[in-house]
């Protein structure tokens, strides 16, 4: 496995399964000195795996890795990747907002710091340099919470690469992965970033470029290289391929999925109507759901299409927008989530753990809780009528579990998410929203999930699924709108709802299609 | 509370088995002056005041949050009584009234500065408790005031029910009014969901801010009560006193979360705690072991307690 010259960083048949399936199969992945390598691919093609492997944080099953033609054992110990010349910036930039841009510069660089005696004014000094080569206007005694987004953003990135500069004097230039930093950026801020990059790649650092955004890949990439379903579909020269060709390498050619949903017809006239909603990324989103359909929600990272269950219950609060679900109006900046129970609104969340269940708790008192004061008396609880009215849900359900009183820790994620599923729909709500419903289930419960929301099409529920699982979309949504940074991009509907067909509109330029 | 099989009623009665296992001890090594009724009608009697103490501080501890300053609540209104009773000569109908609105007041200050400061509850309380402490040495001149009405000592330590001060009875009947607020009310539930998973309480429309704050007052007043027996039960104020029954207050909700109904504060747990705390100190001094043993069984007992806690739920990581 030669190239011309000699690779900065070369993956060979690097393989990894998590419980038999593979996240990553026998991927190969060459970085040349001096290039921005982008690395696509959807949810699930094998992106994180890859990039947890490099950092350290799995371990892979086969495979090996050489840095400028030397082997590196995998897996990298946390604390050596900057000595092998490798550093990362992943999404959440990893700065301390409250600590100054000095102390977040130099945290962790143990390598070159004397613990024992830190010197301050040599290290601002030396901050300075550092920013003035890379044209940053950054004062090292700001607090990071002063920087603006895409400040943050360099600096993390700027950090990184004098993580691995120090390792120049050995004679070869780092590599540096930046793991979707740009999603919550403004597009003008997201080129500032690029000018970084730029700089740093003309001393000769490598860097790898993660994003789910093409028209950012094809801008900035020298080369990219497409993942799908764990395997490596191929690398490409970017500024000669066509953005379609790229396109059809992450999306590929989709099996067809079962259309659960088919078979059932929402009626006509809509029963919930949303006008002006804005809330921290979506602005002025306007949509109508009808009683018996499946509203899918999808998009890339950071479009805002996971905001709206929450603006729509009141977990957290709209900027704008009304609710209309007849015979009530319902002005969302007020919604709370007292108020949207009250009103049959059911809100599903994506975390589970933390929000979905009180994990210590048990099943009687996790599903039972929205019933007290309701059908229960608020001052004679009758544990043993909850206790039957859980094993009844549970049964309905199917939630398998030794009984009403296991506490929810113990259930498998299936069998907690039909636990909520069941908590709320005994309530028999009549807008439900769903966040990622199946995140981290197995194929069974997914399953049974998807027929418990087609039941309650059957009812006459209006129901708003968010996912980015667009497999998930086409098994069982009637209509799917696409979003991109805060708006509507594209609406799907009957038979256009498929897996490519979603990702073709996720992945779409935005400029020459955007439609609302 | 899964199937009841032998492991876990050993769980939930284990503190109960300890506990006679002391008295048994002592009993067989100081027959005479341990195991007698005088002896263990004293211990009730006396120590009804720990026991509201910790109940009170079982409100706030579901709900998630701590109330350090109930101990000087303790005091504040004990020396209160005092000074309006022996000093002021106002009659205890007016009294008590007004300390137990004072101590709810006290918790909704607590409540107030937690929640719209958003700053944790043990710094609130740490420093609302010590402002107390500060008036209360003010007001009284740092002097114990005695004197108090003899109404208020005949109707917490003078009389007796078989044998045991009514104080006893007024804690164990506050117990289980507890106890049954906390099992068979959907306030209970609503204190536990917002002690144990706020986010999924808050989601499904409790009002959790307005939990939290309640928990402060209701334990606000459970300190006043508390305040009134101890002027009663000594027949005077101290401004210091309040302040030795933190610690054994904190150790006894911990240990008590250990027995009954394992894993959680509850208020039969904390009775249950208090007692065999209480027990263990006087068995010793009994021994002739001097008041250091105190310290070193209310710290060590805490200690013991959340260790056991830990062990049993797998050493998961836990806010409390």
């Amino acid at each position: 496995m030669s190239d011309q010259p000699a690779p900065r960083l070369a993956i060979r048949g690097l393989t990894k399964a998590f419980g038999g399936v593979h996240a990553l199969s026998r991927a190969d992945l060459t970085v040349m000195p001096g290039e921005i390598h982008g690395l696509l691919g959807k949810n699930g093609s094998g992106k994180s795996t890859l990039i947890k492997i490099l950092s350290g944080f799995h371990a892979p099953d086969e495979g090996s890795l050489q840095i400028n033609g030397r082997p590196i054992a995998l897996p990298i110990p946390l604390e050596k990747s900057a000595a092998h010349g490798l550093a990362f910036v992943h999404q959440n930039l990893g700065l301390l907002a409250d600590a100054t841009v000095l102390e977040n510069l130099i945290a962790g660089d143990y390598d070159r710091l004397n613990p024992w005696a830190i010197n301050w004014g040599a290290e601002a000094a030396r901050a300075r340099r550092l920013f003035a080569d890379h044209h940053l206007a950054l004062n090292p005694h700001d607090p990071v919470s002063a920087l603006s987004p895409v400040e943050r953003a360099q600096l993390a990135v700027v950090r990184a690469a004098d993580r691995v500069q120090v390792h120049r004097a050995h004679g070869f230039g780092g590599v540096l992965v930046l793991d979707e930093p740009t999603p919550f950026l403004p597009i003008e801020d997201v080129r500032v970033l690029f000018a970084t990059m730029r700089r740093l790649t003309a001393t000769g650092v490598s860097i790898i470029f993660v994003s789910h955004d093409i028209d950012e890949v094809m801008e900035i990439t020298d080369r990219s290289t497409v993942l799908r379903d764990g395997e490596v579909i191929g690398s490409f020269e970017t500024a000669t391929t066509a953005r379609a060709q790229i396109v059809a390498a992450i999306v590929g050619r989709s099996m067809t999925t079962e259309r659960v949903i088919g078979a059932y017809t929402p009626s006509a006239s809509p029963a919930v109507r949303i006008a002006g909603l804005s809330g921290q990324i979506v602005r002025d989103i306007g949509f109508e759901v009808r009683p018996g359909e499946i509203l899918g929600l999808t998009g890339l990272i950071g479009s805002g299409y996971d905001e709206i269950p929450y603006l729509l219950s009141g977990a957290t609060s709209a900027r704008q927008g009304q609710l209309h679900l007849p015979p009530d109006q319902h002005d969302l900046p007020r919604m709370t989530p007292a108020g949207a129970v009250a009103a049959g609104i059911a809100l599903i969340p994506a975390d589970r753990q933390r929000a979905g269940l009180a994990l210590d708790l048990s099943l009687t008192e996790n599903l039972t809780l929205p019933l007290l004061g309701r059908s229960q008396s608020a001052l004679m609880l009758n544990h043993r009528a909850l206790a039957s009215i859980t094993a009844e849900i549970m049964a309905r359900f199917a939630v398998k579990a030794d009984g009403p009183r296991q506490p929810a820790s113990e259930l498998s994620g299936g069998n907690q998410q039909k636990l909520v599923l069941g908590k709320w729909l005994q309530l028999g709500p009549r807008l439900v929203l769903l966040d990622e419903p199946t995140q981290g289930i197995d194929v069974g419960a997914r399953r049974e999930i998807y027929d418990r929301l087609v039941e309650l099409c059957r009812g006459g529920t209006c129901v708003i699924c968010a996912t980015s699982e667009f497999e998930q979309l086409e098994t069982i949504a009637h209509r799917v709108l696409v979003f991109d940074r805060g708006r509507i991009k594209a609406e799907l509907a009957g038979d256009q709802v498929t897996k490519s067909a979603i990702a073709h509109a996720c992945y779409q330029e935005n400029r020459t299609h955007a439609t609302a | 509370m899964r199937q009841p099989n032998l492991a876990f009623q050993v769980e939930r009665f284990g503190l109960v088995i300890v506990w006679v296992a002391v008295i048994l001890l002592f009993g067989a090594l100081k027959p005479d002056t341990f195991l007698t009724w005088s002896n263990f009608s004293t211990i009730f009697g006396s120590e009804a005041v720990l026991v509201i103490v910790t109940l009170g501080l079982v409100v706030p501890l579901t709900a998630g949050d701590f109330d350090l300053s109930i101990a000087q609540v303790l005091t504040f209104v004990s020396m209160l009584t005092a000074i309006l009773s022996a000093k002021l000569g106002v009659p205890l109908w007016v009294i008590i009234p007004t300390i137990l609105a004072a101590g709810a007041l006290v918790g909704a200050i607590n409540g107030a500065l937690t929640l719209y400061f958003r700053v944790h509850s043990l710094i609130v309380t740490l420093g609302v408790g010590t402002f107390l402490h500060g008036i209360t040495l003010w007001i009284s001149d740092s002097q114990t005031i005695g004197g108090v009405a003899r109404g208020l000592m005949q109707w917490t330590i003078i009389e007796r029910f078989l044998g045991i001060p009514i104080a006893f009875y007024y804690a164990i009947g506050l117990a289980a009014v507890m106890w049954y607020v906390l099992s068979y009310t959907a306030f209970g539930q609503q204190l536990l969901f917002t002690g144990r998973g706020r986010e999924v309480g808050r989601l499904t429309g409790i009002a959790v801010g307005r939990v939290r704050l309640l928990s402060f007052v209701v334990s606000g007043v459970m300190g006043a009560i508390a305040g009134l027996l101890y002027t009663g039960t000594t027949g005077s104020a101290n401004p210091s006193s309040g302040t030795m029954l933190l610690l054994p207050a904190f150790a006894a909700a911990f240990l008590g979360a250990t027995c009954i109904n394992p894993g959680r504060f509850n208020p039969w747990g904390s009775v249950v705690a208090v007692y065999f705390l209480v027990t263990g100190i006087n068995g010793l001094s009994v021994l002739g072991f001097r008041t250091f043993v105190q310290d070193l069984f209310y710290g060590g007992a805490l200690v013991v307690a959340v260790m056991v806690s830990q062990l049993v739920s797998g050493r998961k990581e836990r806010n409390l």
